[in-house]
């Protein structure tokens, strides 16, 4: 172990591979806002959200990508547009609500008011006032409204999820995702219509990468989630892989339990602590889909934004909304779909008790998280150990390794620091 | 329901291709003169919180001043976004130097 202690200006990787990551990169604000440019504004598709969160013409969300508040909207064509929530005029953030139908969007501070395509449309006294037969102020005669619009962004749909890029230049959506990740995203989102069943938020105060690397992380359930070993949904011997894009930015962990799904209260398989049992045995009433075509759960990172859950029959999308280096809003949006029975959609419902800010197996992540935070700023000259596996990257079948973890900073490093 | 022609003003008040506001019987009415003849509509704009009669009169249409909504001041309609709906419009006559509106 190093006694080195003098605190660097930037994260030094002490070697050329990175199965040891410098506290630095989760501490350093200069470096959360590199991170916000070049993986949040550039290069990257982030998600925004469901097209079942707004079904009418007019229905808008705000959400945001990376630190700007964006909003997503369906116009009155019935396209999907997502526009930044910053008025050219003044720079206001003018969209408040959270959601809602409008025809337009209106900055309250002077009115300047935008199509819900983000086209300028109209400007207060543009041509001045008329006083004493006479014209008096107004926009310059050289103003064009079309130069005034607000930031209009890159939109990708597919499957019924929305994504969007500020970055005009980006490869496309399916090219991001890569054909290795998009197997799996199709799975879930294999072109049924979607039902949105509701939200969990929470603000986790933590750098938002350990979100990523929680679900890159294969070692922690079984023993972090005792209540998933407890109750038969995370054995040590379920058949599983790890796979990653070939840039290693994007990853899923895909697991199988040996029972097909089936609970312990159908199958007699014992749970690690008999003599515990859940008063409402419902949370664990799981129906196997032909849409799986096998694995129980596949948890699925798509770089850097957003988590895509299936674990038994709950499906959801978790949201990464970074708020400066230490903290972030996880935002979780669960759903089912439109031919789902009523029996289907209340066992989605139930099981998404799981999971979330109180759930029985993830708001021990959330404590986790805050506590790496913790001792990453009180010793930021330090660094982790991700060697679990080897130190080398490639995907494997077994959950015993860090790799995808290892992956993700070898993109990292390959963005911040050229 | 009988007519009911009511004085308005004076048509020399109204400047040529210009609009003014009067009220009428509680009501804000914008006067239009265009090419020599003389419109009205309702004063307050459809849209957003302004009247007419402090906007542009050009080609027969009059321009909001706040966001640049148009009507048509003949037929009241409404010609482009974010307008999503036309104004009243009320037929109007000249009788000698007064004008006169017909109050429905």
């Amino acid at each position: 172990m190093s006694n080195e202690t003098h605190i660097p200006m930037r994260p030094v990787w002490d070697q050329p591979d990175t199965s040891r990551i410098p506290f630095k990169v989760y501490t350093d604000e200069q470096t959360h806002q590199k991170e916000l440019e070049k993986l949040f504004y550039q290069n990257h598709w982030c998600y925004v959200g469901l097209e079942a969160e707004i079904p009418e013409h007019g229905d808008f969300k705000r959400t945001v990508i990376g630190e700007r508040s964006v909003i997503m909207v369906r116009g009155a064509d019935g396209e999907i547009n997502v526009v930044e929530n910053v008025c050219a005029h003044r720079g206001m953030r003018f969209c408040r609500k959270k959601h809602g139908n409008a025809k337009e969007f209106v900055c309250p501070y002077h009115q300047w008011n935008y199509d819900l395509k983000g086209n300028l449309q109209g400007v207060p006294f543009r041509r001045g006032v008329k006083q004493d037969g006479q014209v008096k102020g107004g926009m310059p005669k050289d103003f064009k409204p079309a130069d005034h619009g607000l930031t209009q962004l890159r939109v990708a749909q597919r499957g019924g999820v929305v994504f969007a890029t500020f970055d005009q230049e980006a490869e496309s959506f399916e090219d991001f995702v890569g054909p290795e990740m998009l197997h799996y995203f199709d799975r879930m989102f294999n072109g049924r219509k979607l039902k949105l069943l509701g939200y969990n938020k929470q603000r986790i105060p933590g750098n938002w990468k350990l979100m990523m690397e929680n679900i890159k992380d294969p070692y922690h359930p079984g023993l972090l989630h005792t209540w998933f070993v407890t109750f038969g949904l995370w054995r040590a011997d379920n058949r599983s892989e790890l796979k990653m894009d070939k840039h290693h930015r994007h990853a899923a962990m895909i697991s199988t339990r040996g029972e097909g799904g089936k609970n312990a209260q159908t199958t007699g398989v014992s749970s690690f602590k008999e003599e515990m049992k859940l008063h409402d045995p419902r949370f664990l009433d799981v129906e196997v889909e032909p849409w799986w075509n096998g694995p129980t759960a596949v948890m699925m990172t798509l770089f850097p934004s957003v988590i895509l859950q299936q674990q038994v029959n709950s499906v959801s999308t978790r949201h990464i909304q970074p708020n400066g280096h230490d903290s972030f809003d996880f935002v979780w949006t669960h759903f089912g779909y439109e031919d789902d029975t009523e029996e289907m959609t209340e066992r989605r419902l139930r099981q998404a008790n799981l999971f979330g800010p109180a759930g029985f197996v993830s708001a021990d992540d959330g404590e986790v998280i805050e506590f790496s935070q913790e001792g990453f700023e009180q010793k930021p000259f330090h660094r982790s150990l991700a060697e679990l596996g080897g130190r080398e990257i490639g995907d494997t079948d077994h959950m015993v390794s860090e790799t995808l973890i290892r992956g993700m900073y070898e993109y990292w490093r390959k963005q911040m620091e050229d | 329901m009988s007519d009911n022609w009511i004085k308005v003003t004076a048509l020399d008040e109204i400047p040529d291709d210009d609009v003014i506001g009067v009220s009428v019987e509680g009501r804000q009415i914008a006067l239009y003169k265009y090419e020599g003849e003389v419109f009205a509509t309702d004063n307050v704009c459809t849209h957003g919180q302004a009247l007419l009669s402090d906007g542009f009169l050009e080609d027969g249409e009059i321009e909001c001043p706040l966001h640049q909504g148009r009507f048509c001041i003949k037929s009241g309609k409404a010609m482009c976004d974010p307008l999503t709906e036309d104004v009243r419009t009320y037929d109007t006559r000249v009788d000698g130097e007064e004008v006169l509106l017909l109050i429905g």
